[in-house]
């Protein structure tokens, strides 16, 4: 495992060699049930690619792939130069925060620390580093102040921001969000966004899916539109047109204003 | 008055059934306490209480190979199966979670109902194995006891950070590289593995109780794991001392008897309703301090 890792690490040493992401005519499916057929794309370091599409279009289900929870059964996906199942050391992933039971005895610190759980181990304390590496990651979400808390006792918004704080914790080389925006407050969608941007100019790539177009155009390079397939990868502006759009969403209502793109969902 | 209260708790125990007993019912309820907090953050209850009952028919079975000393290792190999099944059960959402169990449960509960229904001490036997005979444990299950509990005791606090994630966020576990099924056959195994050691002290019935009420009364009383696990397993091992103190009580001195699982049960249910209660105070009195705070800040003085 070791070996892997530092092998891993040595061959992203050289700067614009490896991608973060790579898609190669790739397709996922659970068991005979195929899910997203024939992806394409390439996504690098410091960059952001937006998945959109309408719901049950095979976005969560990327991510998982991504992760090595779905298996590729055509074509190939590479995460960070390497199988998804084996780069997930680097990976980090973000759920959506009201998936989880708001009444589980655990504070903001304490689920900060997950992040680091996989550099701790399982016996050994954590370290002042650690601990500095939880605060550090909770004063860049903006929510140093609710360490002590009960993760349950925040809002929604704030709540996904420990989350995205626990992920910058584990320092990810890729960074997977899963509907981050969805019932999030102005505050929170501001620091969630912040936040990125900051892992962004670490270094960091972020896959993040969402149905908010205006954020893909404020915060990703790269937009992947899919619905079981995929309705075009590439750099935002070019891809996030009203054609696509419509292709993409298929028979479902769609606005356009101004540069503003608005979907609403039926 | 304190004084009789308080030579209540400690003269039984001279004799020495009444303190092997003791340290059975002390240890379990420490046991328990600690499994029983898993237990309840993963919403296990109906789980646990299928594993209680599948635990009977190796009950029985091992009580007609091998007499008393089997009781233990037919449970034992009951709740190894059963633990293995649930576990598989739970990873396989085809059929209703709910109606799969419930029929796992009643058909082996129904086949040592009908094993044990031949021979000729059927209700006596029947009793022992349902209530458990705490007062007639031996020397020697007080040692099996022990070391299931520093066994499962210990597998806990090796696996306290992938149980904790697991516990808190699955996907996000399985994303971290956790073996879920993995964790979770161990939690089921853990579970079996205490109902198991309560098999003769409270019988396969009331162990639930065991697991479920000391967690649940340490939960309304903080919000903190670290808090919280140490408190199920105090509550665990007192209920045990208070209820088996009682149950001695009220035989030797009002010529009342009451069974000593029961009484365990009832006192550990008497203590939820008080730690519920100081609950309810306790969290009053964070709102009203919130409440304080918020008006502090909206009209600064």
């Amino acid at each position: 495992m070791i070996e892997e890792t530092t092998t891993g690490q040595i061959t992203t040493e050289q700067p614009g060699r490896t991608a973060a992401l790579v898609l190669d005519r790739a397709s996922v499916a659970y068991g005979d049930v195929p899910a997203l057929e024939e992806l394409d794309g390439v996504v690098h370091p410091g960059e952001a690619v937006a998945l959109i599409g309408p719901n049950g279009a095979g976005k969560s289900t990327l991510i998982k792939a991504l992760l090595g929870l779905v298996p590729v059964v055509r074509g190939r996906i590479e995460v960070l130069g390497t199988a998804p199942a084996r780069a997930r050391r680097q990976v980090a992933y973000v759920p959506q925060a009201d998936t989880l039971d708001p009444d589980f005895p655990v504070s903001v610190e304490q689920v900060v620390m997950m992040g680091r759980y996989r550099k701790i181990g399982w016996l050994r304390r954590p370290s002042a580093a650690d601990r500095a590496e939880v605060a550090a990651a909770l004063e860049q979400v903006g929510l140093a102040r609710r360490a002590r808390d009960r993760f349950g006792t925040l809002s929604g918004g704030q709540r996904q921001r420990v989350l995205l704080a626990r992920a910058i914790a584990a320092r990810p080389r890729l960074l997977l969000l899963d509907e981050p925006f969805n019932g999030v407050d102005a505050v929170s969608q501001h620091a969630l966004l912040e936040a990125m941007a900051a892992l962004k100019e670490q270094g960091a790539a972020v896959v993040v899916s969402t149905h908010d177009l205006a954020i893909a155009h404020l915060a990703c390079e790269e937009v992947c539109l899919l619905n079981k397939h995929q309705y075009g990868f590439g750099p935002t502006e070019s891809v996030l047109t009203p054609e696509r759009l419509r292709a993409t969403y298929g028979g479902q209502a769609l606005e356009l204003r101004g540069d503003r793109v608005i979907v609403t969902r039926t | 008055m304190t004084a009789g209260f308080l030579s209540g708790l400690f003269e039984p125990f001279h004799l020495p059934f009444m303190a092997r007993a003791l340290a059975e019912l002390v240890i379990l309820g420490a046991l328990a306490g600690t499994v029983g907090v898993l237990v309840l953050l993963r919403r296990l209850a109906f789980v646990t209480d299928t594993l209680t009952h599948t635990v009977f028919p190796g009950v029985v079975i091992g009580y007609m190979l091998a007499g008393d000393g089997g009781v233990f290792w037919g449970a034992l190999g009951a709740g190894a199966v059963t633990a293995v099944l649930l576990t598989l059960f739970t990873h396989r959402r085809r059929v209703s979670e709910d109606a799969a169990l419930a029929m796992l449960l009643t058909t082996l509960f129904a086949v040592g109902v009908v094993l044990v229904s031949r021979r000729s001490g059927y209700t006596s036997d029947l009793t022992a194995f349902l209530f458990g005979r705490v007062l007639t444990v031996t020397a020697e299950q007080l040692v099996q006891t022990g070391v299931v509990t520093v066994l499962v005791v210990a597998l806990l606090a090796v696996l306290r950070r992938p149980l904790m994630l697991r516990t808190f966020d699955p996907e996000g576990a399985r994303a971290a590289g956790v073996s879920v099924g993995l964790l979770d056959l161990v939690l089921n195994a853990a579970i079996a593995l205490v109902v198991v050691a309560a098999v003769r002290a409270v019988g396969t019935i009331l162990v639930i109780a065991l697991l479920i009420v000391p967690a649940a009364a340490a939960r309304t009383l903080s919000e903190r794991l670290a808090v919280i696990v140490p408190l199920a397993c105090l509550i665990g091992a007192a209920g045990g001392w208070l209820g088996l103190a009682v149950s001695y009580e009220a035989a030797v001195h009002h010529d009342l008897r009451l069974a000593a699982g029961g009484t365990v049960v009832l006192v550990l249910v008497a203590m939820y309703g008080l730690a519920s209660a100081a609950g309810f105070v306790r969290r009053r009195r964070a709102l009203l301090r919130i409440s304080h705070e918020v008006v502090r800040e909206v009209e600064p003085a």
